[in-house]
């Protein structure tokens, strides 16, 4: 009985999806149902903090422990910002907002029990609630060619990735006879070097390379980001990359533990294809959206630089790095939504300085932290795993992360010039809607003080 | 191998049942063709012109439908057998289960899905 009090904060967040669903046909506006999101957000994440959950529960599927609670407070406030940033977008595009929040809630849920998964079942199951929910959000503004387009592809690619994780958990099961992860850890460390287990290993890493999108699983995301309306690409680049990240941190230091030199050098393999096509492809982008796909891609791959090591500390690195990326990048997303039509082309962003002094300079702040430039938290996140992967001797890849931030900087502080050395063009943008300015200075917030004072995040990053 | 020989019979008199009802129908059964009857493709709705791959898309939303209760068949029968073992707490689990089925069902219809117009 004492195992439900695990499940409160995702009951709570269903609980509410079901209610949406029921009265979905009766609500017009998009204000009612955000309020109820970002309600039931916050009482979510009430409930993970009001008792002491048990450590453990359900038979040892699911945990409770510091790592799930890190990553429940990540994706609770993921889903309560890009709530707050899509009310305008969910009006203005003539979606149904009883249907696109409840999507939202159970696609969080889905993030919340990836987070605190134990098992490979439960863990297939809720990235696949989560990706489920995902594919008809990017479909959801059924008028844009695009938006289906995206849609689309994502959901082949993403049905293709799941095929392989259901392999690798199939082949994984096969050899040590277990999903539990425990159970797995000490089934792998009898059958060390048999080859299906080891290609199990490796399909498991590599279908949730997909969730990331990591390089050379990255195609979906720069059409189902630009396709997507923005506040359901920041969700995505945010939140889903977090969830694919918790899973692939549980996953391979608790189950795949003794397989460690295996995994790490497939990690290796996509961090560095990961950082150096998105840093590089990111260049030529002229679209807002899609360059912060690229961007987002290339994040993926400095996030796995961390768990290379399979140390605890480094996988506090990735931690903090999944939590200040996802922040930063809700921030950059805000910014395009906040500016509506106007801020989808990189041209748009000439002159937003003399005409909008304040957006501007939040934009600069995010993509200082995007570049990973200090005082922000961009730098911290990016230091720790850079330090992480020097302190178990991959010099050339630390040299290679460090050469593509450089790289991005060109990208990332174009749009700063653009916005501060050259002269608006067209019409100003109109005044943000207060729900928009909010969840800009939460993310404002979050980038600065993880930047300041990054040892406040960094007590929380509990390693699994 | 010898406790695969029941499998193998079983194979072999499905493959006798199933062939044979074939072979019986085709020699025995009444033939009246038709032209709705000879389509490849059989919904028992006449066809209109020529099938470029456009279906209505109220089949897809009566598969849809139907799965949600092929789903809910599927862990009501394992369930209905280890009910009383599982006792007011297995019961509680599956009244929720369903419940969040009928509202999955409840939007459906109260969407339009089931009006075939």
């Amino acid at each position: 009985m004492s195992d439900v009090l695990l499940l409160v904060p995702e009951i709570v967040l269903v609980a509410a999806a079901l209610g949406l669903l029921l009265v979905a046909r009766r609500l017009e506006r998009a204000r009612a149902a955000a309020t109820l999101v970002v309600l039931t957000a916050g009482a979510a994440m009430a409930a993970g903090f009001a008792w002491p959950s048990p450590e453990a529960g359900f038979g040892g599927i699911l945990a409770g422990d510091g790592y799930a609670r890190f990553f429940d407070v990540l994706f609770l406030a993921t889903l309560a910002t890009s709530t707050l940033l899509s009310i305008r977008h969910v009006d203005s595009d003539r979606v149904r907002p009883g249907e696109f929040y409840a999507l939202l809630l159970l696609a969080a849920t889905g993030m919340l029990l990836a987070a605190s998964a134990m098992d490979l079942i439960v863990l297939y199951l809720s990235l696949e609630l989560m990706t489920l929910c995902s594919y008809v959000l990017v479909g959801i503004t059924r008028e844009k060619k695009a938006s289906i387009e995206g849609a689309v592809k994502y959901f082949l690619l993403g049905s293709f990735a799941s095929a392989i994780l259901l392999y690798g958990i199939a082949l994984t099961y096969g050899i040590t006879g277990a999903t539990g992860f425990t159970s797995i850890a000490s089934g792998a460390t009898e059958n060390t070097g048999n080859p299906l287990l080891l290609s199990g290993v490796v399909l498991v890493v590599l279908g949730l390379a997909f969730k990331i999108a990591a390089v050379p699983f990255h195609a979906w995301a720069p059409d189902a980001y630009q396709g997507a309306s923005a506040p359901v690409a920041a969700f995505l680049a945010s939140g889903s990359k977090a969830a694919g990240l918790a899973a692939l941190v549980r996953v391979c230091m608790v189950g795949f533990a003794p397989e460690h030199g295996l995994w790490s050098n497939v990690l290796i393999a996509l961090a560095a294809m990961s950082i150096l096509l998105g840093s590089l492809v990111a260049l030529s982008q002229t679209n807002m959206k899609r360059l912060l796909a690229y961007s987002s891609i290339s994040h993926a791959g400095y996030a796995l630089l961390g768990l290379i090591a399979g140390t605890p500390d480094g996988a506090s690195a990735t931690m903090m790095y999944s939590f200040v990326y996802a922040f930063m990048t809700l921030g950059a997303f805000g910014i395009v939504i906040a500016l509506d039509r106007r801020g989808e082309n990189l041209s748009d962003y000439h002159g937003l300085a003399r005409t909008n002094p304040g957006a501007a300079a939040l934009m600069f702040l995010f993509l200082l932290s995007l570049t990973g430039i200090p005082p922000t938290a961009g730098f911290a996140a990016k230091f720790a795993v850079i330090l992480s992967v020097v302190g178990q001797g991959h010099v050339g890849l630390a040299v290679l992360a460090v050469l593509c931030s450089v790289i991005s900087a060109f990208f990332y502080l174009r749009i700063a010039v653009y916005m501060y050395m050259t002269d608006p063009e067209g019409e100003a943008p109109g005044r943000f809607p207060s729900t928009v300015s909010a969840a800009l200075l939460v993310a404002a917030l979050v980038t600065i003080i993880g930047g300041v004072l990054p040892d406040t995040l960094a007590a929380w990053t509990v390693p699994p | 191998m010898a406790e695969y020989l029941g499998i193998l019979v079983f194979f072999a008199l499905a493959g006798t049942v199933a062939g044979g009802f074939v072979v019986l129908s085709s020699i025995f059964g009444p033939k009246k063709p038709s032209k709705v009857k000879s389509e490849p493709f059989e919904t028992g709705m006449p066809t209109f012109g020529i099938q470029t791959g456009h279906l209505t898309i109220k089949f897809y939303l009566t598969a849809i439908l139907f799965i949600l209760f092929d789903v809910e068949l599927v862990f009501l029968y394992p369930w209905a057998v280890v009910f009383r073992e599982l006792g007011a707490w297995g019961l509680t689990g599956m009244s929720i289960f369903l419940g969040i089925l009928m509202v999955g069902f409840f939007y459906a219809w109260d969407n339009g899905a089931l009006d075939w117009k």
